[in-house]
């Protein structure tokens, strides 16, 4: 008994398009799927978005004419947005799970040609988990012929070599939930529209774009993504170039961006390209403009308007062709008033401003994020941890709440569920480890924004030799080094860190017993204090 | 006569791989098995080509077969290299058969109109898809030049073209009333007499008007046709953009019809090549009946009464058919280098 062959698939409002008579002479993959005449298709099983109403009626015309034995059903499936995953993946769960299949009678494919990526994915995933118990039908135009027909491939998912196939796909999903969000999951419309705009203008614009937005708000990694979206577009073949200009001083500030000729100053042995040229093709992106010189702000100017500069030592101008994207967490206008920034640089960049809220602006999306940091984790280390519920309850709470400032923003996310990750060993994370970490980060903030980043002793010691300590001690010294971050002098420190035994009078001399304390990892009270 | 019922219903073995092996053994298999109530079974049906087995055009033919004769078929799947076909009774009437693939409609006349030719009630068949494919008879091919010879050799059949189906749109649609034979009788034809006249017209559906131009002009040059014997004519109503070179060249005792169809990216002067080469071959051998002819003519010609026809040097399908005739125990002589002579087959239905 020969099953009937039943494909689904989506309207490609893009691919399937066409009215006029020339329609007939491209490649529109839903049509061409039913004009091969070594694959018969039985019944399309074809889901239409309510705009593409007239596009699919005209497909339906158009196979009835070249493949009358192949039945068309339409559906109506209409995802709130199409390129949301989770909209269109439970649009198409919930069609899958209503559709009728018939197994004994009929062997079935899924098109992923068509529709949006994000279609295409949720397709994808939704065949791999079986909730379409099909093989996969990729077509694609045939190359180097005229011929309209194109070629089509048939996967199935159960072999194993298509695997790769699989483990892209996920990782493709994974990327594109992540999306421009630099891998952040967020429930903020008002980010989420910002993140919108950034794609829009990203796709269409090779203008400067400036990304405000304090510190660790995630501008570097927007940029970054910037440029991934352009690239992956093919909109861009250079590379990506980022500098903190608050590394740039000096001499080396120039030549580090637009290079010098060998000789243009005292250890110049050889011709430098500098930053500029690197980003040819590309993306220059400039963190921390505010804190770029005003030579090199007036040289810079030049570069983006005229594309050309001249590199130190040179009596010749180069060119290069890049996008700049610039950062900057200062009020540049405040900037330019008091005559440190150029006003006709700014009005250069401030063409396209987006401004990165601060994560407690956004506290909704800690939450989603904890999943992303911990994948961040479990990347880098190849060890997977987990929070147990009541763990992860109280770490959000805390997260959620006032007390919690980040100071930091994503950076200080990131550090603490690195920390806590490093801290656990069962690869669960424990209420105790989350009570050890609020206190942590309590003690960050309430100093100020300089002891905001990471782990404290990686930061007095340096991470080579912190990572060398024993977690008993790790955790020990990080408080004994938070209480003296906060302390005006090595006694208050003392008289903090010893003030049950000092009630009971047992210790006499706080300072030295601390002093001698930090002696044992090399440390000295001059070294922390400053 | 009639033979006994056990060599009546052994299947008759096919090689679908022999001679051109390709969907001709296949139709005339088909038309044969229609006309004379045996059943075949065809192994290694399109066996090494590059997609082996049955095509959808092909299923067509057999499913349209099977339609009319009410035959018990197995093995009709695309990719199928093997099928057996078991006819029942021909039963004329009204049919109706959509091709995919902007399929040949002609092609599909070739595998179901023999047996309804000698039908005793009338038909009316029809068909859609591609009128104009390449590879294939081209609608006036089959109109002006097979039909006419069909009719002497007492098949009454008319043809028209409501629309136009080119490739890959299709969507052509032709109508073919067949009636019961009248005067059936050999037929005999081995010289074509003086050229009456020649026409060559260019069929443009959505395609410049230059096209045409360019392709009479070649014509022209390369055949001698004179300008006022060409024609462009656009064709308003077919479904898709395509382009058709036709050339009718009328004998005294023989119309013959010469195509050739434009494809995108193929210029029209190499459209236009390709018919020149095939119709100066056929004016230089001076013998009535031109290769397609030759082998279109075979089958219905053994169903009826016979006949002798002069032609060519015989192409590899006319060569397939007279195998495939002789397996269903016709016979057809080769007289010469030339002469093609079609004996009846007897039919026991």
């Amino acid at each position: 008994m020969k099953l009937k062959r039943v494909i689904f698939g989506m309207v490609g409002t893009t691919l399937d398009t066409g009215r006029g008579p020339e329609r007939w002479e491209r490649w529109r993959p839903t049509v061409s799927l039913c004009q091969h005449e070594d694959f018969a298709v039985d019944r399309l099983e074809l889901l239409y978005p309510r705009q593409g109403i007239s596009l699919a009626k005209q497909i339906v015309a158009d196979i009835a004419t070249i493949s009358p034995e192949t039945e068309v059903r339409l559906h109506h499936v209409d995802p709130r947005d199409p390129w949301d995953f989770e909209d269109v993946y439970t649009a198409l769960h919930d069609f899958a799970s209503a559709y009728e299949f018939d197994e004994d009678e009929e062997e079935y494919l899924v098109h992923i040609t068509t529709g949006t990526h994000v279609a295409q994915i949720c397709l994808f995933l939704l065949t791999e988990t079986r909730r379409f118990p099909a093989k996969l039908i990729q077509s694609s135009p045939k190359f180097r012929t005229n011929d309209p027909t194109g070629d089509y491939r048939i996967i199935d998912l159960d072999l194993s070599k298509y695997d790769s196939i699989a483990a892209r796909f996920q990782k493709e999903f994974s990327d594109n939930v992540a999306g421009l969000k630099s891998g952040i999951e967020t429930r903020n419309g008002a980010f989420n529209r910002l993140i919108e705009e950034v794609e829009h203008v990203a796709a269409h614009s090779v203008d400067p774009i400036l990304l405000t937005g304090p510190t660790g708000a995630g501008k570097s990694r927007l940029a970054r993504r910037i440029y991934e979206l352009k690239k992956h577009r093919r909109q861009m073949e250079g590379p990506f170039v980022e500098v903190n200009c608050a590394t740039l001083r000096g001499d080396g500030a120039m030549s580090t961006l637009f290079g010098h000729k060998k000789g243009a100053f005292t250890g110049a042995a050889a011709d430098r390209a500098g930053l500029l040229r690197s980003a040819e093709g590309g993306i220059l992106f400039l963190d921390e403009i505010g804190e770029l010189g005003l030579d090199e702000q007036a040289m810079l100017l030049r570069a983006v308007e005229e594309k050309r500069f001249l590199p130190l030592g040179s009596d010749e101008e180069v060119t290069s062709s890049f996008q700049l994207i610039a950062g900057t967490n200062r009020d540049l206008r405040a900037r330019v008033e008091a005559g440190e920034f150029r006003d006709d640089l700014l009005a250069r960049i401030n063409l396209w401003t987006f401004c990165l809220p601060a994560l407690k602006d956004r506290r909704e999306d800690i939450e989603p994020n904890l999943e992303f940091e911990l994948e961040q984790v479990a990347k880098r280390t190849g060890r997977t941890v987990g929070f147990n519920t009541e763990a992860k309850d109280a770490y959000v709470r805390f997260a959620m709440s006032e007390s919690a400032t980040w100071d930091g923003n994503f950076r200080d996310l990131s550090a603490s569920i690195s920390r806590m990750a490093t801290l656990t060993q069962t690869g669960r994370i424990t209420e105790e480890v989350v009570r050890a970490e609020v206190a942590r980060l309590g003690i960050s903030w309430g100093r100020g924004p300089r002891a905001v980043s990471a782990d404290l002793c990686a930061e007095v010691m340096g991470s080579e030799r912190a990572a060398e300590l024993d977690r008993f001690d790790r955790v020990q010294l990080a408080d004994v080094l938070a209480v003296c971050a906060r302390s005006k002098s090595v006694s208050d420190a003392g008289r903090e860190l010893f003030a049950v035994s000092r009630a009971r009078k047992s210790s006499v001399n706080d300072a030295d017993r601390l002093r001698k304390y930090l002696a044992r990892f090399g440390l000295t009270w001059e070294m922390i204090s400053k | 006569m009639t033979k006994p019922a056990s060599i009546q219903n052994a299947k008759i073995e096919i090689d679908g791989a022999q001679g051109e092996g390709g969907g001709q053994v296949l139709r005339s298999s088909l038309a044969l098995s229609m006309a004379t109530g045996r059943p075949f079974r065809m192994h290694k049906i399109r066996a090494g080509r590059e997609r082996p087995g049955l095509m959808r055009q092909h299923l067509t033919c057999v499913q349209a077969a099977a339609s009319i004769c009410n035959a018990k078929v197995s093995g009709d799947a695309v990719g199928s290299q093997e099928i057996t076909f078991e006819p029942g009774d021909v039963r004329p009437g009204q049919y109706h058969f959509p091709i995919g693939t902007a399929g040949s409609t002609t092609m599909v006349l070739q595998a179901i109109l023999p047996s309804l030719l000698i039908a005793k009630a009338p038909s009316t068949i029809t068909v859609e898809g591609g009128t104009h494919n390449g590879m294939a008879p081209p609608f006036e091919f089959f109109e002006r030049a097979l039909l006419p010879l069909l009719l002497r050799a007492g098949a009454v059949v008319r043809a028209r073209l409501e629309r136009h189906g080119f490739y890959p749109a299709g969507g052509g649609r032709i109508i073919v009333e067949v009636d019961p034979p009248r005067d059936i009788q050999t037929i005999e034809i081995l010289d074509r007499g003086n050229r009456v006249s020649a026409s060559a017209r260019a069929l443009l559906s959505r395609v410049p008007g230059s096209v045409g131009e360019r392709e009479l002009a070649v014509l022209q040059r390369r055949l001698g046709i004179e300008p006022h014997e060409c024609s462009i004519r656009g064709v308003e109503n077919s479904v898709g953009p395509g382009n058709a070179l036709l050339l009718h060249l009328e004998y005294e005792h023989i119309t013959e019809v010469f195509s050739s169809i434009g494809e995108r990216a193929k210029t029209s002067e190499a459209v236009a090549e390709e018919l020149a080469t095939e119709a100066r071959d056929y004016i230089a051998h001076k013998q009535p009946i031109g290769p397609h002819l030759a082998d279109q003519l075979m089958v219905p010609l053994a169903l009826l009464a016979g006949g002798t026809y002069a032609t060519g040097p015989l192409t590899q399908h006319a060569r397939t058919n007279i195998e495939v005739i002789q397996t269903f125990g016709g016979r057809v002589d080769v007289e010469g280098e030339h002469t093609v002579k079609v004996h009846p087959l007897s039919i026991q239905r």
